[in-house]
């Protein structure tokens, strides 16, 4: 088989394929200038980097990692109860689910700058009109992204 | 495998994730062996059309089957819209000093149609029988067997260089 030319997707390319695939979810892509491994070390630190770019959330803790499976919790603002979320980090990808909410992030180097996507919506498949949230999602992720784009900067 | 079909079928994202990078492997190959520099478009689209088509599957075991009949049908649908095709007379010929196997593959593939990388990768990467791949290319067995015979004629040309 050796000499075939191979197909791959990178993170960001597997991100937009969830986002295709689960109607109520938004998702941004952008291009960070800054270097990947400068952008992944910032945002694969979650205790740090999650409440320092989402105003949405307060904190967040890892309760349990095995490997690249993690269990976080994390608490926003205006509710009352901190928020579990099963987490798949590794070289480029994190994904978050929790019952009621999906967080994605994924990146891959271009260059001296990092192609970035971001995800956010809900983890449901089958529940009617949730598609019609999609643009609003878009907005959740790209408020997301400027956070990124902000610590990034500062930082 | 069966029990991370059935939870990418309930809709889990954690599991559609991992489903898509347990099938990269083998959709990576069927791409890019077809579609060429438009491969991970195609794996793109394949993957797009198994995740959000992976409820239908009825039998999770029939899953590599069904996985690589989207991914031909993709990969030929793809290159075949975008289909950048070199004559034959006009194949560089092979270099002499330590011919690199991967780039000699992808040109050989590349004087080749679409439809006719298609049927290499059935038949000489999957192992496929002339009426197989018929049956999965929605074509006649002849057009399999001549299509095969001048893909394999280009290869022979190019290594006998």
């Amino acid at each position: 088989m050796s000499g075939w030319p191979t197909a791959r997707l990178d993170p960001v390319r597997q991100l937009r394929v969830l986002a295709e695939v689960l109607p109520g979810v938004g998702l941004v892509e952008r291009v960070l200038d800054a270097p990947y491994q400068r952008v992944w070390s910032f945002l694969a630190d979650l205790e740090r980097s999650a409440p320092a770019f989402d105003p949405m959330v307060r904190w967040l803790r890892i309760l349990d990692r095995e490997g690249e499976r993690l269990t976080v919790a994390a608490r926003a603002p205006l509710w009352p109860v901190p928020i579990r979320f099963e987490v798949e980090l590794r070289d480029g990808w994190c994904l978050m689910r929790s019952r009621t909410y999906l967080v994605g992030m994924a990146a891959a180097p271009l260059s001296e700058r990092t192609r970035y996507a971001h995800l956010e919506g809900l983890p449901w498949r089958g529940a009617p009109g949730l598609r019609a949230l999609r643009p609003v999602f878009r907005r959740v992720a790209a408020a997301d992204v400027d956070g990124i784009t902000r610590t990034l900067a500062s930082s | 495998m069966q029990e991370l079909v059935r939870a990418a079928q309930e809709g889990d994202p954690l599991a559609l994730a991992a489903l898509l990078r347990a099938l990269a492997p083998y959709v990576g190959r069927i791409c890019g062996a077809i579609a060429l520099d438009d491969g991970d478009d195609a794996m793109q689209e394949t993957m797009i059309r198994v995740l959000g088509g992976i409820r239908s599957l009825r039998e999770p075991a029939a899953l590599h089957g069904w996985v690589r009949r989207i991914a031909v049908r993709e990969a030929v649908r793809l290159a075949r819209e975008r289909r950048v095709q070199i004559p034959v007379e006009r194949l560089p010929e092979r270099a002499d000093d330590g011919p690199d196997l991967r780039t000699e593959v992808g040109e050989t593939l590349r004087q080749l149609s679409p439809e006719q990388r298609a049927i290499l990768v059935l038949r000489d990467l999957e192992g496929f029988t002339e009426a197989e791949a018929a049956a999965l290319l929605r074509v006649e067995v002849g057009t399999v067997k001549s299509r095969l015979h001048r893909a394999r004629r280009a290869f022979r040309r190019r290594w006998q260089a």
